[in-house]
Formats: structure tokens, C-alpha cells, sequence
């Protein structure tokens, strides 16, 4: 149990070791990167609950990804415009202060969750894979046609959104942001895991049969499952958004889908600390191997089978510690 | 009427054109072990998940302590103190015996729906759960996973987590199903004791085990109750021993 917690302390360590050092050495382009991977982890670590503890194979998260970008590109953009972002119901004016475009991201993304999950759990198996798949492109295409938000080409905001008492233009500023957000939901996620909710949605990930007989119905707690894992997706979105200053149907699509699990399956499935490790790794085959030659994923993919063959655990079931405990 | 916990009336159900259960007609009194015995294929499984809920009758009902349960899923009888075992060991493999069972006071006490506070460290659950796991002779053996544990060890976890069901009466589908004859004979006393909780009705292939512990008996043969009564009228129906126990009587 305590090795355990040493080793996520040490993974996390790991990444915000490489933002500093960078920022000591003087290459902010490496803490951008680092902070495109802190994202990418807080997205995985959204999945995971789904995914690793919950037993959801969705392959349709990029939606809440995407959702939570666009609420933060739409709302950043009327605020630069000066226009409101609704005149009907009501009035709402855009915003560019993430404290105040987090929750609206996540909200938004817990109600696209709330629907989405509550008709693609009347399924499972490979049905469940595909009809969260059928969701995640409904949106995508819907994102292409919508010209009102740059439809195809995106969303550009030129200006980053702002965070009270920090210059969010600052790499390694907006890392700190972005690395505190994911503790704080690694802290979230290790603590939901362990608690009572967590004990259901585990048993009913493993045997749904017992649940049953235990009096408990799997399908609220899968939801809410599902609910917060999107919410913390959508939050990881509304950071990508800014990280970028733009946003696109690319967010939204299958191809980043896939890429946030593998995030998850890359680092290990249902570990705390396996996203982190998953999209670090990730982006530094990016990098190194991406300098090589185009088709650097040929060779992620085959270090995507090594694992799922030889490592289940993923990186984090080779390391010191890392070896499954309960 | 008062006396009678579970009660089925005029039950059936078919599969096509097998009439797997075919107008059963049973009950459970409390403080009795009812035991149902049948030849394999006499549709006592079936019989069984219809009472859990795991299955729809298509005819007949079922009243559990004078409230008709045909609509209730089998979550919601399970909360009403109707607490089962499986014929096949079905537990949380990678969950240790304590979680297991912890899992089954948290379906009956409810509050499934806290997320912060570690389940672990929650002792409204480890204290029932830790008591049960006694009480079902695994003492000692809380923090090992279910993977791990010996398949008789297994069937006691089984009945550890039926009784932190706060049950009403126990449904033990083979509660005995490959156990070696010790581990049936400490189980048979387990059983013994189960009794004084809540009625059980039980389904066993272990006939020592069956007329050591039953009060009455049922026996089921091609979907049918072709005899009900005390062990000794049982195992004197010339029928019963024609169809079922003449190769064992």
C-alpha cells in the first residue's frame, strides 16, 4: 500500500522535475511539452475511472474533451468579441477567466455525460464500445458543420485565459496550473477509489452478478462513474484549449479517443499514477521518435502490444512497487 | 400464514417449448431448512433465480414476508433480507475476503453513494463484515484475496456475505457443490447454526448433508413438486424413491 503511494508521488515528481529543469535550462518549448502532458495525464486520469475502476470501455471520451475545449474557445472568443456568448433565455457573457470557465466547462460536460452515459449503459461489451463511439461522432461532425465557431478550420482565441495572481502566458506558470489540477484529481480519484462508492463500482467492474445480490444496482453507479470521469476530461479540454488558444473538431474525434486510452493502457489500467506515466512516455516518443520519421505511431503500436501482451499492468506494473495490490 | 416467510404460488415458466418450471407450489416457514432436491435438469436453478429475480416467471407469484416481489429486480429483493448463495462460487476475485464481504453490509445498509471517506477505515462496515467472516469460520483469513482462497474457503465466504445481507431467509444454491467430506461436515454445522438467523431454503445434492439438516423436503422432477414433507416421509415416498433416490436410498 505505502509503495504504492510512494511510486504515483514518484511518477508525478517525475513530470514536474522535467518542467523545471527545462525552465532552469532555459527551454520553455520543453515545458510546454510537459504541459501537454500533464493535460494529456488529467484527461487519463478522467478516463481511468471509467475505464480502469469502472470496467467502461468508452471510446468516445474525446467528446467530453472536446466539449470542455469548446466551451472554453466559444466563451474565450465572445469575450474578446465583447458580445455575449446567449441573448435568449437569458443573457450570458463570454469569460476569460478559467476560474470561472472550469466549472462552466465541467458542467457542461457533466450534462453531455449524464445523457450520453445513461443511454449507452443500457448496453455493454462491444456494443458499449460502439455506441460511445456513434456519440463521440455525432458531435465531431455536428463541431464541423458549425460555422458559427469556425466549423472545419476551428477556433482561434488569441489571448490565453486568465488565472487571478498568475501570467498564464508563462510556460512554466501555466504548468504549475495545469500539474496542480492533476493532483488535485489524482487526490479526487485515489480517494473516490477507496471509498464505499468505490468498493461497489470495483465489485460491480468484476462480478455485476454479486453486486446484484448484494442489493446494489450497477447501472447509478456506472453513471456517476462515467459522469466524473467525463467532468474531468472536459476540465483537461478546457486546459488543452488554452495550451493551444485553439480549438477544433480534431479534439473531438475518434483518433483522440484512442489516444487518451492509450494513455491509460500505455501507463496501466486502474492505477492511479498509470495515466501520467502513459501520456509522458507518449509524448516523448512524440518527440524523440517523431524527429525520426513520420510514422513514429507504427512503432507506439507496437509498444502498445508489447504491453497488453507482456505487461498488463503497463509501465507502471514494471516498476518498483507497482505491482497490483488489491 | 404468519409463519410462512417465502411463499410460491402456481409458478412457471418455459424456455421455448421446455416447461422448465411447471406450477411449483412452495413455501418457507420460519426457523426450518427446507431442503429442494431433484434429479440434475429438474429445473431447480431456474426455480431459484426466479425467486431471486434474476429470472421472470410467466406465471404465478411469489410473496416474500406478506409483500408480492414479482416486479422487484433482484437488487431490490436482496434489500428486503433475501439473501442468496451460487451454485458456482461467484465472488470479487481480486477483492480480499474482508472487501467481499464488506461489500454485501454495504448492500444492506446502504450509503453506496460516499466517495470520500475510505471504505477501509469505515468500521460500520469492517465490524459486521469481520463478524460475519467469524461467524462463517474464516477467522484469520479477512485480508486474503478470494482469488487465493481454497474453493471450500470459498463457499464460507459465500455464506460470510449471505448472512452480512441481514437476511430474512437465505437462498444456498449447492452450498456443498465439491467439497471434500470434511469441509460438508463443518459446513453441515454451519448451516446447522444458519437457522437460527432466518429459514433457509436449500438446494443440495449432498444427501447426508440434506437429511442431517433439513426439516422438510421438496422434491422437484422435470419441473414439477412431486412431494413435500418431513425427511422420514421423503425418504419413505415410494414415488420420490422411484424417481429420485433409487439409486442412492
Amino acid at each position: 500500500m505505502r509503495r504504492v503511494a510512494i511510486l504515483n508521488a514518484t511518477v508525478f515528481a517525475a513530470l514536474v522535475a522535467v518542467a523545471l529543469v527545462a525552465h532552469l535550462a532555459g527551454a520553455p518549448y520543453v515545458v510546454t511539452l510537459a504541459t501537454k502532458a500533464a493535460i494529456f495525464a488529467l484527461a487519463g486520469v478522467g478516463l481511468n475511472l471509467a475505464l480502469g475502476y469502472g470496467g467502461m470501455v468508452s471510446f468516445g471520451h474525446a467528446v467530453f474533451f472536446g466539449i470542455g475545449g469548446y466551451v472554453t474557445g466559444i466563451f474565450a472568443s465572445h469575450a474578446a468579441a465583447g458580445t455575449p456568448v446567449l441573448t435568449f433565455p437569458f443573457t450570458v457573457a463570454g469569460s476569460a477567466e478559467m476560474l470561472g470557465l472550469w466549472p462552466m466547462a465541467m458542467v457542461v460536460t457533466a450534462l453531455a455525460a449524464l445523457v450520453i452515459g445513461a443511454l449507452s449503459l443500457r448496453t455493454s461489451g462491444v456494443y458499449f464500445i460502439m455506441v460511445t463511439l456513434a456519440f463521440a461522432q455525432m458531435v465531431y461532425y455536428f463541431a464541423i458543420s458549425w460555422r458559427a465557431y469556425g466549423g472545419e478550420d476551428g477556433l482561434s482565441f488569441y489571448v490565453r485565459n486568465s488565472f487571478p495572481g498568475l501570467n498564464t502566458f508563462a510556460p512554466l506558470q501555466f504548468f504549475a496550473i495545469a500539474a496542480g489540477l492533476l493532483a488535485l484529481a489524482m487526490g479526487f480519484s485515489a480517494l473516490v477509489t477507496r471509498s464505499r462508492f468505490g468498493l461497489a463500482l470495483q465489485a460491480a467492474r468484476a462480478n455485476r452478478q454479486r453486486v446484484m445480490a448484494s442489493g446494489i444496482r450497477p447501472f447509478a453507479l456506472q453513471l456517476t462513474a462515467f459522469v466524473l470521469s467525463a467532468v474531468i476530461v472536459g476540465l483537461a479540454g478546457s486546459l488543452y484549449a488554452d495550451l493551444n488558444r485553439f480549438v477544433s473538431p480534431a479534439m473531438l474525434s475518434w483518433h483522440m479517443s484512442g489516444e487518451i486510452m492509450v494513455f491509460v493502457i500505455l501507463g496501466g489500467v486502474g492505477r492511479l499514477a498509470g495515466p501520467v506515466a502513459g501520456a509522458g512516455v507518449f509524448i516523448l516518443l512524440e518527440q524523440v521518435l517523431g524527429g525520426v520519421s513520420e510514422y513514429w505511431q507504427a512503432l507506439l503500436g507496437l509498444l502498445l502490444l508489447a504491453i497488453v501482451l507482456y505487461a498488463p499492468g503497463g509501465i507502471l506494473g514494471l516498476l518498483p512497487g507497482g505491482r497490483r495490490h488489491v | 400464514m404468519s409463519d410462512v416467510i417465502l411463499n410460491i404460488r402456481g409458478l412457471e415458466k418455459s424456455f421455448g417449448a421446455l416447461k422448465a418450471t411447471d406450477g411449483v407450489t412452495l413455501d418457507l416457514r420460519r426457523g426450518e431448512i427446507h431442503a429442494l432436491i431433484g434429479p440434475n435438469g429438474a429445473g431447480k436453478s431456474t426455480l431459484i433465480k426466479q425467486i431471486t429475480g434474476e429470472l421472470r416467471q410467466d406465471r404465478g407469484t411469489i410473496t416474500f414476508e406478506g409483500q408480492a416481489i414479482d416486479t422487484l429486480d433482484a437488487a431490490a429483493r436482496a434489500r428486503l433480507g433475501l439473501a442468496r448463495s451460487f451454485q458456482v462460487s461467484s465472488v470479487v476475485p481480486e477483492f480480499t475476503a474482508l472487501e467481499n464481504t464488506m461489500l454485501a453490509v454495504l448492500g444492506a445498509g446502504g450509503g453506496v453513494f460516499r466517495f470520500l471517506r475510505p471504505a477501509l477505515q469505515d468500521r460500520a462496515l469492517t465490524d459486521p463484515a469481520r463478524f460475519h467472516l467469524e461467524q462463517a469460520g474464516l477467522a484469520g483469513r479477512e485480508g486474503v484475496p478470494a482469488s487465493t482462497l481454497s474453493h471450500g474457503e470459498r463457499r464460507r465466504l459465500e455464506i460470510a456475505m449471505a448472512l452480512a445481507m441481514r437476511p430474512r431467509a437465505f437462498l444456498l444454491d449447492e452450498p456443498m457443490a465439491g467439497m471434500g467430506a470434511e469441509g460438508a461436515r463443518d459446513l453441515t454445522a454451519i448451516l446447522s447454526d444458519l437457522r437460527a438467523e432466518a429459514p433457509i431454503l436449500l438446494v443440495e445434492h449432498d444427501m447426508d448433508a440434506v437429511f442431517a439438516l433439513a426439516d422438510r423436503i421438496s422434491v422437484l422432477v422435470y419441473g414439477r413438486i412431486i412431494a413435500t414433507g418431513p425427511v422420514a416421509e421423503i425418504r419413505a415416498n415410494p414415488e420420490v424413491r422411484r424417481s429420485y433416490l433409487g439409486e442412492e436410498a
